[in-house]
């Protein structure tokens, strides 16, 4: 594993956590384009974990989001849990791309760009929390910092 | 900071912006209010230059539509100058934008306001 960052679900420390994470995976030599891709992965599912993950639409008020990240040959693998409601965005529907984009729920674009962007995706529930892995194929690592 | 919003001057019912940094859930609402005062029926384009711009996600989009809803209510367009590759694959994901207003430098874009400004020109003379 490169990494694990357990911080409060809110939405400042979002930040916090893809500043951090960023710094290792450059430290790592995972290219811009990865890290790019992964900051993009952790703001959409914290952002949905947030907002939505007290259930019924509510907040997710005092939770923790945790995120780990580990590499295996070409396949960077992000494991993003929450405590919040159970839910399980693999069965989210696809947004409806022709339609205008103010229209479609807030969520569904966050989710429908990690879909595209990751090689593979898995839901599980598991201790209480919701745990996503998501796979993304990345380069041969750069020259380590 | 994670967004720096550079208003240029406006000019022939045109406005320049360069945005540069992360348009992101912690920045939108940045962009949405420097947006706001400009955003009226006067204004027929907004040039957005994102050669700085090296990151955009869903809440960053949504704000680009919205700029672009409210100058399309009376057929104004934005148009997108220069997205690094970030934002390019996020946009070709999600089709926000139709390719036709992302252009790869402001000179392409102000060929093509141009050639939209004698279109308009041409149609009056024709009245």
């Amino acid at each position: 594993m490169l990494i694990r960052l357990i911080v409060p679900g809110e939405i400042a420390r979002v930040e916090d956590l893809n500043t951090s994470l960023e710094a290792v995976l450059a430290r790592h030599g995972i290219d811009a384009g990865a890290r790019a891709d992964v900051r993009l992965i952790v703001e959409e599912l914290a952002g949905n974990a947030i907002a939505y993950g007290g259930g019924d639409g509510r907040d997710m008020g005092q939770h923790e989001l945790s995120v780990d990240i580990s590499r295996e040959a070409d396949l960077l693998t992000l494991r993003f849990r929450d405590q919040g409601a159970p839910f399980d965005p693999l069965s989210a529907q696809t947004p409806d791309l022709e339609a205008d984009i103010l229209d479609r729920p807030l969520g569904g674009l966050g989710l429908y760009l990690i879909r595209r962007i990751a090689e593979s995706m898995r839901y599980e529930r598991i201790d209480d929390c919701n745990l996503l892995h998501v796979s993304l194929r990345v380069p041969a690592p750069e020259n380590p910092r | 900071m994670s967004l720096q919003i550079k208003i240029l001057p406006p000019g022939n019912g045109s406005q320049r912006m360069a945005l540069a940094g992360r348009l992101d859930t912690h920045s939108f609402e940045d962009l949405d209010e420097a947006l706001a005062p400009l955003l009226d029926h006067r204004l027929h384009s907004l040039v957005l230059d994102l050669a700085g711009l090296e990151y955009i996600s869903s809440a960053g989009i949504r704000s680009l539509f919205k700029a672009r809803k409210a100058l399309g209510g009376h057929g104004g367009k934005v148009l997108l100058v220069n997205p690094q590759a970030q934002i390019q694959k996020v946009l070709d994901v999600v089709k926000a934008v139709p390719m036709d207003e992302i252009f790869a430098s402001t000179a392409e874009a102000d060929a093509y306001l141009d050639a939209m400004q004698r279109k308009v020109l041409r149609a009056d003379e024709d009245e």
